[in-house]
């Protein structure tokens, strides 16, 4: 896709595409070890299943917020059916909108009053 | 591993290429995930997460996937505006017309009422007959008597309900709520009628027996309700004023009812017991067993109890009609009279869709269309077909290329559909409003006689649906079948030059090509045939000239004229007509000219000895002094109807010259005599003219012989006059003078019809002007897609033989030479097309014999006219691609090698 789309348009995220991006910020993936990551950053609180994992990886290749790895990053890696995904720069910047849209809600509960100061 | 290989099927909801991109691995996280699992909660903890994921994201995906080759397909179809437009309209043209004609066959042949539980209804009478009877009926009875009708229903226990309906709707001059007077459409029916259709008012009540023995009262069409009395509620209590007699609106039917009659849609219902006030002056609710004669009118239907078959009704209605015949004819004057009215029963049909002369008349034409439109959908899908084909083989490349990155059969196959489901979807919905409005125009064309719903129902746009689905599944299977074969090396390696598919393509496209034009040409043949049947028709000669003659009818019978004061009325009548102005002579008869009307009866002609039943009786007309003056026609022998023959002068006849060769073959008949026999009365005339054979009635049978006998010495007294009239100028034009003068005589006198003669005659070709138009219409489009069909092959085959054709220039073939080369091929595809249609027209066109007049089917003209026109346009398609190869450039061709 050559005309990307604004990063704010894609806004909301779906959960998912968000843990992905979460996933996929300190290092490239593949999709076993994203479910993993997601699983333990929640404490099990969040477990995608394969058939999230992947809807949402086959939108997020078209959306271009992560490219697939055409060599595995782990060169020891035996498993050749395995791919790596990683974030893209427009990827990190739709994630950041998104964290800060998630912020900017979360100040506007604590400005009301809804929820307290710390938590 | 079972849980794995059942999480493998799993994932079978997901569409494929999403499965082959992603299976492997979703396959391999469930597993990973499965063994790092610790217990049996965790376990289906997975389980249920994985079946969730599936069913949530797999139709996610289908739609992705659908959605992309949609786009994809659209994007090539947009890309080759041409092809798309061509495939869609021939389509269209071709759904359009199947879709029309079918609306028609459904509404006038297959459509149940729109009544309640319609298959339980059964009809005792001939549902094509109408109108009215007298005298006697022999063998199955066509309609009933108002006492026979009573009979039935009260001796009959197979029955539900039983109701009688008026056989012919009736055209009333009426004032509504005291406004001017204004023509309704109505029908008698009796107290049963809504009851026993099953169908309540949609506002106020219908019939029913605690009306009383003067029920003057009126049930209205929605339609009317919609359009005469505003749609309002408050319209129940308004007032119809027929005559002196006012009738009160009480119920307004459902937009969908339209009676029992199919073509038919009164705006008014009126109760059957008041015939003498609705049509005054005869008594048809009574039999007269004095006379013999029954007067036969009503059409009688019943609802079957439950359980009771039709063949157990009709043994019971027989049971109760023979006792009433036997009751009424025991005072018979002779045994073999008696035995003659005896022989009489009814039939039980079933009439869940109606009562219909329609059937009848439009059965067959509408039946014959659909077959002509069904052929042209063939053409337009062969034809859609072979572009497909042909776009297939072009594109093999293409498919070549997405076969090497990866495309699998499968996605190349889901291709194809889609583009041809879009082709064959846009067709459809254009169709339909090529449906609508053929349709609509084909209504208009029959609108004099025929009153069908404008609007077309869910049953023309699900066969519409269907034809789409079907065109578009055949159509994008037959590029799959080729994408099947398409090996990629070989695909890659066919260029420019066509090589073993492209070629084997080529022959199955001329083969279809030449098929389309052995469908065409029958197609043409047919309305070739049927469009000089119309212009025969139109030529026919009446025996007089049709042009300045006005037909006007007078009903003096409703006016209140008693028998002995109507000959003095028609007299001065007669008078008022010739003394307007416009006018230059005129004359009256009762039934008048193409008007339907006709009287017959058994004769005995002086020194003719009968050969058989058939030669015992014969038509004849009343008609006024100088009838065969004003319109023309010759007196051969003798004279003519004059005023000198008054009610007490000799009873005097003239014949025409098909009853002089008849009944006096060789012999003088002036002079001699013609009895007539009409139940116990006699009158015999004597012959005093014979004039030339004429048309009054039909414009395809033979001549019919015929006496003309004065008004003024009837054998009954006309309820009713028209007159013929010619005029100086346009006959139209005469009419508000005429109805001055008919009205300034009784302003009560009710003018039936007032139309110039060429335009009743028209009507009577109704049926063969919309099948020639019809078929004329479906010969082009056949015509036309057959052209582009033939361009289409050749134009390929010029495009793939470009080198051939460069190499050829360069060795010295003249431009000349190509073309004719080019055109020499096609001619061979049409030869072989023209030799296989004339075959397909000689076997098929005798179906359409007895729709012809004055040719056969295998009418020479109409062969060689249609071959010659087949001929030229598929020449034509051809010359355009012929002369593109002349152009081919030789060093461009072979530089391209």
């Amino acid at each position: 896709m050559n005309d990307l789309p604004g990063a704010e348009s894609l806004l909301p995220l779906p959960t998912a595409t968000f843990h992905i991006l979460v996933a996929l910020a300190d290092r490239d993936r593949h999709g076993y070890s994203i479910l993993q990551d997601v699983a333990a950053r929640t404490d099990g609180k969040v477990r995608l299943s394969a058939a999230t994992l992947y809807s949402s990886i086959r939108r997020m290749l078209e959306q271009d917020l992560i490219t697939e790895l055409r060599d595995s990053p782990d060169p020891d890696s035996q498993d050749e059916r395995r791919r790596y995904y990683r974030l893209t720069e427009f990827g990190r910047r739709v994630a950041l909108a998104e964290a800060q849209r998630l912020t900017a809600m979360l100040s506007q509960a604590r400005a009301t009053g809804l929820i307290p100061k710390k938590l | 591993m079972l849980p794995v290989r059942l999480f493998e099927t799993l994932l079978w909801c997901f569409p494929s290429p999403f499965r082959h991109e992603y299976g492997e691995e979703m396959v391999s996280a469930f597993a990973q995930e499965l063994q790092e699992a610790h217990g049996k909660t965790a376990t289906a903890a997975i389980w249920l997460r994985s079946v969730a994921g599936v069913l949530r994201h797999a139709p996610q995906e289908h739609y992705h996937v659908i959605k992309q080759d949609v786009r994809y397909a659209l994007r090539t179809l947009l890309a080759q505006p041409g092809f798309t437009a061509v495939a869609v309209l021939s389509l269209a043209l071709g759904i359009g017309a199947n879709v029309a004609i079918y609306s028609l066959v459904d509404s006038v042949l297959l459509r149940m009422l729109p009544v309640r539980n319609p298959s339980a209804l059964i009809m005792l009478t001939n549902p094509a007959a109408s109108g009215s009877g007298t005298g006697a009926s022999a063998g199955e009875r066509d309609l009933l008597t108002y006492e026979e009708f009573l009979q039935l229903r009260d001796q009959t226990k197979v029955f539900a309900g039983l109701m009688a309906s008026q056989s012919a709707a009736t055209r009333l001059q009426v004032r509504v709520n005291g406004a001017e007077p204004e023509q309704v459409r109505q029908r008698l029916v009796s107290a049963e009628y809504f009851d026993t259709l099953g169908v309540p008012a949609l506002l106020g009540r219908t019939f029913g027996p605690p009306d009383g023995p003067k029920p003057a009262f009126a049930v209205v069409s929605h339609g009317f309700w919609q359009r005469r009395l505003g749609g309002r509620p408050d319209a129940l209590g308004a007032t119809i004023a027929l005559r002196l007699d006012t009738f009160t609106v009480v119920g307004v039917m459902p937009p969908t009812f339209f009676g029992e009659t199919v073509g038919d849609q009164p705006d008014v219902w009126l109760p059957l017991s008041m015939q003498p006030v609705v049509l005054p002056g005869r008594d048809w609710l009574h039999d007269n067993p004095a006379s013999l004669q029954k007067t036969m009118w009503l059409h009688v239907f019943g609802r079957l109890k439950p359980g009771i078959s039709t063949s157990a009704a009709q043994s019971a209605a027989n049971v109760v009609f023979q006792q009433g015949l036997s009751a009424y004819y025991a005072t018979a004057p002779n045994e073999e009279v008696r035995r003659k009215f005896l022989n009489q029963r009814l039939r039980a049909r079933p009439a869940a869709n109606g009562a219909s002369g329609l059937r009848e008349d439009f059965g067959q034409p509408l039946n014959l269309m659909l077959a002509a439109a069904a052929l042209v959908l063939l053409i337009a899908c062969a034809n859609l077909g072979n572009l497909m084909l042909a776009r297939a083989t072009a594109r093999t490349r293409e498919i070549a290329v997405r076969q090497a990155l990866g495309a699998r059969r499968g996605d190349l196959i889901r291709q194809w559909l889609t583009e041809s489901f879009l082709i064959s979807f846009a067709g459809g919905v254009l169709g339909l409003a090529v449906a609508w409005v053929l349709r609509a125009g084909l209504l208009m064309l029959v609108s004099d006689t025929i009153r069908l719903p404008q609007a077309m129902d869910l049953g023309g746009l699900a066969f519409a649906f269907a034809l789409t689905v079907v065109t578009g599944l055949l159509l994008g299977l037959l590029p799959s079948l080729r994408t099947w074969k398409v090996d990629s090396t070989a695909g890659l390696k066919e260029q420019g030059r066509g090589l073993t598919a492209s070629a084997a393509w080529l022959r199955a496209g001329k083969l279809v090509v030449a098929g389309q034009v052995a469908l065409s040409l029958p197609l043409l043949i047919g309305a070739g045939l049927l469009v000089r049947t119309l212009d025969n028709l139109q030529r026919v000669d009446l025996g007089y000239a049709k042009e300045k003659l006005l037909i006007l009818r007078v009903d003096v019978e409703s006016a209140g004229y008693e028998e002995p004061r109507r000959q003095a009325l028609f007299e001065r009548l007669h008078a008022r007509v010739l003394s307007t102005a416009g006018v230059q002579s005129a004359s009256y008869s009762p039934h008048g000219l193409f008007l339907g009307g006709d009287s017959g009866d058994q004769i005995q002609v002086e020194g003719y000895t009968p050969r058989g039943d058939d030669d015992r009786g014969s038509n004849y007309d009343p008609i006024g002094p100088g009838y065969f003056s004003n319109l023309g026609i010759p007196v051969r022998l003798g004279r003519e109807i004059t005023e000198r023959d008054r009610p007490n002068s000799p009873r005097v006849c003239v014949i025409n010259e098909a009853f002089a060769k008849q009944f006096f073959a060789g012999r003088n008949p002036l002079g001699r005599h013609i009895t007539q026999i009409y139940g116990n009365q006699r009158n015999t005339y004597e012959v005093v003219g014979v004039v030339a054979n004429s048309r009054r009635n039909a414009l395809r049978d033979e001549i019919e012989h015929r006496f003309f006998i004065p008004t003024a010495q009837p054998v009954d007294v006309p309820r009713r006059i028209s007159f013929a009239v010619r005029t100086a100028g346009d006959p139209t034009l005469a009419i508000p003078a005429l109805r001055r003068a008919i009205l300034a005589e009784d302003p009560n006198l009710p003018i039936a019809a007032a139309q110039p003669l060429t335009e009743l005659v028209e009507e009577r070709t109704v049926q063969d002007r919309l099948l020639a138009r019809l078929s004329l219409g479906f010969g082009a489009v056949a015509l036309l897609l057959a052209a582009i069909g033939l361009y289409g092959v050749l134009s390929y085959g010029v495009a793939r033989r470009t080198s051939e054709i460069g190499i050829r220039k360069a060795l010295g073939a003249a431009n000349g030479a190509i073309i004719a080369m080019i055109l020499r091929e096609s001619s061979w595809l049409l030869a072989g097309g023209l030799a296989a249609g004339a075959l397909l027209a000689f076997a098929s066109l005798r179906w359409i014999e007895s729709r012809l007049f004055g040719l056969s089917p295998t009418d020479p003209l109409a062969f060689a006219a249609a071959a010659l026109v087949l001929a030229l346009v598929a020449l034509a398609a051809a010359w355009i691609p012929a002369r593109r190869a002349s152009r081919v450039d030789p060093l461009v061709a072979i530089r391209n090698e």
